[in-house]
């Protein structure tokens, strides 16, 4: 079914405006993509360093989701966007990736865990401030997270290499 | 030795061979390699926007970098050598490639621009550090890194739509409408 609607996609007119533009439109809204991608990594590493106790000594961490929050916000809007355009210009490549999957769960777990975090901080900064950021569960999860989002940068650039993945991937072999 | 004996001396070293004969350790270093230069990028970007005076105004700016410079340094010396083991398995191919050298050179660029920067304000970061923007210098050099890193990663985009490893000639009697389907199966085609 996913096959199918891929080749429907391909054949839709945005999808061929782009097909027929590629050889610049898809290396650009990749390099956007990157970029927003680099503002994301680099987010979510402040503010787990800032958990971890590792930077930001002179912030609390509300601070430090105050800066850093509405930046990763509006990254993941672009990278929603340009992700979905990548879809859009080349269906098979995404659709039928192994690679794709995967990073898509991983990015809605990845965006999950900074959902909770901004909304708990807000009602619970107290005990945020004071507590939880000493909890081990709590660090770990930091870590979890920071790993989350490097291998959500892997999985991208293995899209293009799903073979790597063996019979997971959907696409065709010759 | 000549660059066209280095170049092929580097191509044909046992580490560029062992990851040409894997299928696998290419897009590996690939992916590994966007790790590094997104982390680069990023972490310029929250030094640059401080020097800017658009975020993070109220810290000192010296306390940010020293959170995070670290963390830059690592992460170019990590996509560096990265950048190395993908360059050595063509090298020949990337060392005529266009994108290629123009990255060089504005990699070079961006190492210019912190020098100068260092030299100019750099030196009197103790008489501005806790003031919202940096000055004159300080934010031209900001502008000059954040314009240089996205051409940077525009350019590394390009050149991996630039160098496909097929060295075969095109065929004469080949239907060029060929040319525009993508080939089942995409191994080797590092886009």
């Amino acid at each position: 079914m996913i096959r199918q609607f891929a080749e429907w996609l391909s054949q839709t007119s945005l999808s061929i405006l782009i097909q027929t533009h590629n050889a610049w439109v898809i290396p650009t809204i990749q390099s956007i993509h990157i970029i927003a991608i680099g503002v994301v990594l680099t987010s979510v590493l402040m503010i787990d360093l800032r958990i971890l106790g590792w930077a930001g000594h002179d912030q609390t961490l509300r601070e430090t989701t105050d800066r850093f929050g509405p930046w990763l916000s509006w990254a993941l809007l672009v990278l929603l966007v340009t992700g979905i355009s990548m879809v859009i210009g080349e269906p098979v490549r995404a659709l039928l990736s192994f690679s794709f999957w995967l990073k898509m769960f991983l990015v809605a777990v990845g965006t999950l865990i900074a959902a909770i975090l901004q909304i708990t901080l807000k009602s619970n900064e107290h005990h945020w401030e004071q507590t939880l950021v000493n909890r081990r569960s709590v660090r770990s999860l930091a870590i979890l997270t920071l790993l989350i989002w490097v291998g959500i940068v892997i999985l991208g650039r293995l899209i293009a290499y799903d073979y790597v993945w063996g019979s997971w991937s959907l696409k065709p072999t010759a | 030795m000549d660059i066209t004996g280095f170049l092929a001396s580097l191509e044909s070293s046992s580490l560029a061979t062992g990851i040409r004969d894997s299928l696998y350790v290419f897009p590996l270093i690939e992916s590994l390699h966007v790790v590094g230069l997104t982390m680069v990028f990023g972490t310029m970007l929250i030094v640059d926007l401080r020097l800017l005076g658009i975020a993070s105004i109220r810290r000192p700016f010296t306390s940010i970098t020293s959170d995070i410079m670290k963390w830059t340094w690592a992460s170019f010396i990590w996509t560096a050598a990265t950048g190395v083991l993908m360059f050595v398995t063509n090298a020949n191919v990337y060392y005529h490639n266009f994108f290629f050298r123009t990255k060089i050179v504005l990699l070079a660029l961006a190492g210019i621009n912190v020098l100068i920067f260092e030299l100019t304000s750099g030196r009197t970061v103790h008489r501005w550090h806790k003031d919202a923007a940096a000055p004159l210098a300080g934010r031209t050099a900001a502008i000059l890194s954040l314009l240089l890193w996205i051409t940077i990663i525009v350019m590394g985009r390009w050149i991996g739509f630039t160098t496909s490893q097929s060295k075969a000639p095109l065929d004469r009697d080949i239907n060029l409408d060929d040319l525009f389907t993508p080939p089942a199966n995409e191994s080797g085609s590092p886009k």
